[in-house]
């Protein structure tokens, strides 16, 4: 028992859940994997009168890795682990999406309630930032897309509107030479929340040397996970030296506002940024420069 | 507001009027009486409600049963097979990998649902298949040997 | 002594087909038609003045069959030493997380509506939330009757300080005037839950005589059933509390939990009644591990001799006694270090505050007074320029010394321990590379004592019924008394029924503390085993027409003189002749002697047959994230006896793993009497990542009381984790890190060691 008093909705279309979203508004909570819903409704945070799960709605499970990358929002962590176009240079988003909670909730638990629950600390979505990704919503009123950079806002605050559902996200295909790469911090090595956690991605010339374009984002150090776009154009057009990534760091942890909680102090916070920055660039290197 | 929910259960169908937001644990535990799947953390942090769904463990706190629907459930009570254990049972026993036992039915599970998909596994790769399963008793470190113990014989009768 | 059967052997333990298969029933899981959902409604204020408690709309609401408070029961103060606590606050309440009220209902959701609806008005009171600001003069008092309560007389208490124990050997400033060097220094703990993986539960049900049953998941039953019966005024023979598996307990439920609620509620209902606690409030009013303040100033001669320490620890011991002045008391003897002292004074103070009462923990007071102690030994050496292994070896206990209130110890293998857990880790090595280090550190701890009592019976069919008031909490320390069973009667351990923990079957035992269950549950078993056999031999003798004196044990036979008759049948012949064979086997340690002119306010002067113990671990420091990898972590512990070697080891490993929990992760934090982390995903133990592989070295130096020489072992391993790993730490770092946890940012921003 949860304790909450809600009514069950089971649509079989995209087009019935948002009509049943548009109907009770704020009241509603759409349901996939439940692993922070059903968490929240139980420590009395959110109360709806009505959840629409997810389950039978077709269309929402998809992965696309040719060319462009769309995850569907109901693909679990779980498939993205086991995707077997992951393992190359997209392999951050295995390494975003393997350390969230247990095997069991990554089994149930979708990347679009990952973005849409708007954590700080989501680990996976700096990976998704980190790739440029889109979001796609569909609502009463039609499809849209924006980038997902526009599209979280604050701590639990997206710019989803009630009658919305996040249906995919899409993130161009990466040039050649190109990686990803994922780090966090915390104080067990599993089951954590991040103190931070960084996802990179360099692009690397022909020589292996400079670098054509540089993506960092940065999560449990700013209200939302956050791209650091300065440190992305002081790396831009330069070589990657060791003092460059050094220096991409200290931009990126210039650049974050942590906070100080029980996990750990800010400061600490913005010293782990600027260490795990040039770590995952590091990685990043070396991934693209295995490549050739 | 009331649903009907057919579950299936260790192979045994059932049809419950439920409240909408009850979860596949409470209705576990409080309407089938199948108790060895464990309440404690209600927060998919501890583990010990862990259950298999179509084969994959998921924290059973967490999952409305009303989503079960359709789908095979598994709880500690439908592993042994006439009376006879599951090698992962066996295992847990012969190595000594019980103490409270509290745990023991999600970890259970837990190894059951990983070595369906790695019967070779690495011990590092165990000891990751069960970080969301908290053990407070052993140090895990028996019940890592027990997976091992568990795998070798599943891959023996595998093979014959 | 000739080739043992079972004892030594690793026998899996009696009740393990149970847990695999879901079958166990818990405390969490028991239930019976018709029970109630209780619950707790507990003080959200950490001290003010309980002006209001309005529970009439809360009773009016549909499904509320119960409400009560302090107004609705009897007056009473209970407690251990210190008689302080009330079921309800009454006027005032002292810490976030107190119950007021509690309730029952007819269903979950019905009991968190009516809580909801109950009105509570406060009027703050001055708090006081650190141990130094409570002993402070004119800090406001937690208890400012305090000198009318009832307590055992030697407590030395004095407003917020509920005991001050103290050891006193020598004369500690001429040990000073002696020394080259003297080391001062502090340490800090953090408060640390049990972290038992079920939470504390309980279901009470009277019958229409006014008997009551409790089924709960206690480690003591016969202390419950004493409390209740003092709460509840009613006398204990009224009182069965049964105890139903025990989903962990660690120390953390050995005093009533939540049985009086549920009794007092079932009464009011006139319906059973079950709680089980949530994991809230587990971490925020259970019984954890106090948080601590330590003190140590050591004097050395230039060669490594200590020649006088002083030391003070204080506890936290939060809004009620508790536990607090006798694990003030335990700790004296763990600062005070298995090491030859001449001139000591270490004071154990437990200090009121406005937090949750905390209580005992796997080994109360040991890890972190050996935190202090074993941080200590290695800062001294390396300032003396000694390997911190010889600057023990230098100091430790041998048989033949005394102990810190002069108990005389045999036995003692600590040496030994030592130098295994050394050569085992490679201690030649210890800054194998930088940023990895090794790090040692040893101990002593007590056997508990009191007393244990069992039925032993004959059943019809030739097996053996133990029945124990002991409780398993899952140590298999009953597997244990099992082994021991039967290795005296010859018969296996398939052979035996256990019959646990039921205040109206089962014969009185002191309870599953201390690391005592094994030890004197199975020293109970051999003199009842011996009665057994007596009575079977006399039987036997008569049947067979062989004299006692040939007759022998085993294969489930008594056989001599050529001829062998079978248990069963011998069970039969007495059964219908003359009410069957049973015996009651009785076992209480022997005073362990001490000098009694050294201890003051002292509840536990002298451990009993000690065991002795050395951890070493091998780890590396992430210098920039402060991320701590294990790579070995070795345990060589004086078990006296192994009674089951795997179930030592899981003993040591699960220990071991609390242990680097406690050092590392595991924290309660309170900011203003508020528990910041009331949940599992900020209470953070650790996982199977977090965990390495212990190695596990038995050392046998036997104990004379101990059942086949056997010491206690399931606390120890728990003690020295802390200790270990923050020299290692050191070792790998050069950063000394005197607080715990030693998280990765204390590690970084090398928080704590500016004292250098």
């Amino acid at each position: 028992m949860t304790g909450a008093h809600f009514d069950y909705h089971e649509p079989t279309s995209i087009a019935e859940a948002v009509e049943l979203a548009a109907r009770f508004g704020d009241e509603a909570r759409f349901l996939a994997g439940g692993t922070d819903l059903l968490i929240q409704i139980q420590r009395g945070r959110i109360a709806p009168r009505h959840v629409i799960g997810l389950h039978r709605v077709p269309g929402l499970t998809g992965v696309e890795t040719n060319g462009r990358i769309v995850l569907g929002g109901g693909v679990t962590h779980r498939t993205i682990e086991r995707t077997p176009a992951f393992g190359g240079a997209l392999r951050g988003l295995v390494e975003g999406a393997e350390v969230i909670g247990g095997h069991q909730v990554r089994n149930v638990g979708t990347v679009a309630g990952n973005i849409v629950n708007a954590s700080p600390a989501a680990d996976l979505v700096p990976v998704l930032l980190a790739l440029d990704a889109d979001v796609t919503l569909a609502g009463t009123r039609g499809e849209r897309t924006l980038s997902l950079e526009r599209f979280l806002l604050g701590p639990g605050h997206t710019d989803r509107h009630p009658d919305e559902l996040l249906t995919a996200v899409t993130m161009p295909g990466l040039p050649a030479r190109s990686a990803t790469a994922f780090l966090k911090a915390g104080r067990r090595k599993a089951m954590e929340i991040s103190v931070a956690c960084v996802a990179a991605r360099l692009t690397l010339d022909a020589a292996g040397e400079r670098c054509l374009a540089a993506r960092i984002a940065l999560g449990a150090v700013a209200p939302t996970t956050v791209r650091v776009h300065a440190a992305e154009r002081a790396l831009e057009g330069q070589p990657l030296t060791a003092e460059a990534l050094r220096r991409a760091g200290a931009l990126a942890a210039e650049a974050a506002q942590p906070i100080s909680d029980v996990r750990a102090s800010a400061g600490f916070r913005r010293h782990l940024v600027s260490v795990l920055v040039p770590r995952a660039l590091h990685r990043c290197l070396e991934r693209a420069r295995g490549q050739a | 507001m009331k649903v009907t929910v057919s579950l299936n259960v260790n192979g045994e169908a059932w049809e419950l009027s439920i409240e909408a937001d009850r979860t596949l644990l409470d209705v576990l535990r409080t309407e089938l009486m199948l108790t060895g799947t464990k309440t404690n953390c209600l927060e998919a942090e501890c583990g010990v409600c862990t259950v298999l769904v179509d084969g994959m463990a998921v924290n059973s706190c967490t999952v409305l049963a009303v989503t079960a629907q359709g789908r095979q459930i598994t709880t500690i009570e439908g592993l042994a097979r006439d009376g006879e254990l599951h090698p992962l049972q066996q295992a847990f026993i012969d190595r000594g990998a019980v103490q409270c036992g509290y745990c023991i039915p999600g970890m259970i599970l837990s190894a059951k649902a990983f070595l369906d998909e790695h019967p070779s596994p690495t011990d590092g790769q165990i000891r990751e298949a069960l970080a969301g399963n908290l053990c407070r008793c052993t140090g895990y470190q028996k019940i890592v040997d027990a997976v091992q113990d568990a795998a070798r014989v599943l891959r023996r009768e595998r093979r014959r | 002594m000739s080739e043992l059967r079972t004892v030594g052997k690793r026998v899996p333990r009696v009740d393990a087909r149970a847990k695999v298969t879901g079958t166990a029933v818990f405390a969490a899981d028991f239930s019976l038609p018709g029970t109630l959902h209780g619950r707790i409604v507990r003080s959200t204020e950490p001290h003010a003045r309980l002006v209001v408690i309005d529970t009439r709309r809360a009773a009016a609401l549909p499904g509320v069959r119960a409400v009560i408070t302090a107004a609705d029961i009897p007056d009473v103060r209970y407690g251990g030493a210190l008689k302080d606590e009330t079921v309800f606050a009454n006027d005032r309440v002292r810490y976030v997380g107190q119950p007021i009220a509690a309730l029952a209902a007819t269903s979950q959701a019905a009991a968190e509506a009516a809580a909801a609806a109950i009105e509570v008005r406060y009027e703050p009171l001055p708090a006081v939330f650190d141990v130094e600001a409570a002993m402070a003069p004119g800090a406001p008092l937690l208890h400012p009757d305090w000198e009318t309560y009832t307590a055992i007389p030697l407590l030395k208490r004095e407003g917020n300080v509920c005991n001050r124990a103290r050891i006193v050997a020598g004369d500690v400033e001429r040990g000073f005037e002696e020394a080259d060097r003297i080391f001062e220094h502090r340490y800090t703990t953090a408060m640390v839950h049990q972290g038992y993986t079920e939470a504390r539960a309980a279901l009470a049900s009277w019958d229409g005589s006014g008997q009551l049953t409790v089924w709960s998941n206690t480690q003591l039953p016969f202390e419950v059933q004493n409390t209740l019966a003092e709460i509840l005024q009613v006398p204990p023979g009224k009182i069965r509390v049964v105890v139903t598996a025990i989903g962990g307990g660690f120390g953390g439920k050995l005093r009533v939990g939540v049985e009086h609620f549920a009794a007092l509620l079932a009464k009011k209902a006139g319906r059973p009644v079950k709680i089980l606690t949530t994991t809230e409030e587990e971490l925020v009013a259970s019984y954890p591990r106090q948080s601590t303040v330590i003190d140590l100033r050591t004097g050395v001669t230039k060669d490594g001799r200590i020649v006088a320490k002083q030391g003070r620890i204080v506890f936290d011991t939060g809004a009620f006694a508790g536990s607090g002045p006798g694990v003030a008391s335990v700790a004296t003897l763990v600062l005070a270090g298995p090491y030859r002292i001449p001139n000591l004074l270490i004071e154990g103070l437990a200090i009121y505050t406005n937090k949750t009462n905390c209580g005992s923990y796997r080994a109360p007071s040991g890890p972190q007074a050996s935190f202090a102690v074993e941080s200590q030994m290695d800062e001294i050496a390396d300032a003396l320029g000694l390997d911190p292994l010889e600057l023990r070896l230098r100091n430790i206990v041998r048989d033949g010394d005394e102990g810190p209130t002069g108990q005389v110890l045999s036995s003692v293998g600590l040496e030994e321990c030592l130098e295994r857990a050394a050569a085992a880790i490679g201690w030649g090595e210890r800054r194998p590379a930088p940023g990895r280090g090794k790090g040692i550190a040893c101990g002593w701890w007590t056997t508990t004592g009191g007393s244990s009592g069992v039925y032993v019976k004959l059943n019809a069919d030739g097996s053996v019924a133990l029945s124990t008031g002991a409780a398993e909490i899952g140590s298999a320390a009953l597997t244990g008394a099992a082994q021991i069973l039967a290795e005296e009667l010859g018969i296996d351990v398939a052979d035996i029924t256990l019959v646990s923990a039921d205040t109206f079957a089962t014969p009185f035992d002191f309870g599953a503390q201390g690391s005592r269950t094994a030890f004197a549950v199975g020293n109970a078993c051999r003199i009842a085993a011996a009665e057994v056999r007596r009575q079977l031999f006399a039987l036997a003798s008569r049947e067979l027409g062989v004299s006692e004196d040939r007759l022998a044990l085993g294969e489930r036979h008594v056989s001599g003189g050529g001829e062998r008759i079978a248990l069963a049948d011998l069970a039969r012949i007495a059964n219908q002749t003359g009410g069957g064979i049973i015996a009651h086997g009785t076992f209480i340690a022997p005073p362990t002697p001490y000098d009694e002119k050294r201890v003051e306010a002292h509840v536990y002067p002298a451990f009993h047959s000690p065991s002795f113990h050395a951890h070493a671990v091998d780890l590396s420091v992430d210098p920039e994230t402060g991320d701590v990898e294990i790579h070995r972590y070795v345990v060589a512990q004086d078990v006296g006896r192994a009674i089951n070697p795997t179930y030592i080891e899981g003993q040591i490993e699960g220990g071991v793993a609390q242990g680097l929990g406690q050092a590392l992760s595991e924290e309660i934090v309170y900011r203003d009497g508020r528990v910041l982390n009331p949940n599992l995903t900020d209470y953070k133990m650790p996982t199977a990542v977090d965990v390495p592989r212990v190695e596990s070295i038995l050392v046998e130096h036997p104990s004379v009381v101990g059942p086949y020489g056997a010491k206690g072992v399931g606390e120890p391993p728990n003690i020295e984790p802390p200790a270990a790993v923050a020299n290692a730490i050191a070792a790998a770092t050069g950063v000394r890190i005197r607080s715990l946890p030693i998280t990765a940012e204390k590690i970084v921003t090398r928080e704590a060691s500016a004292c250098r």
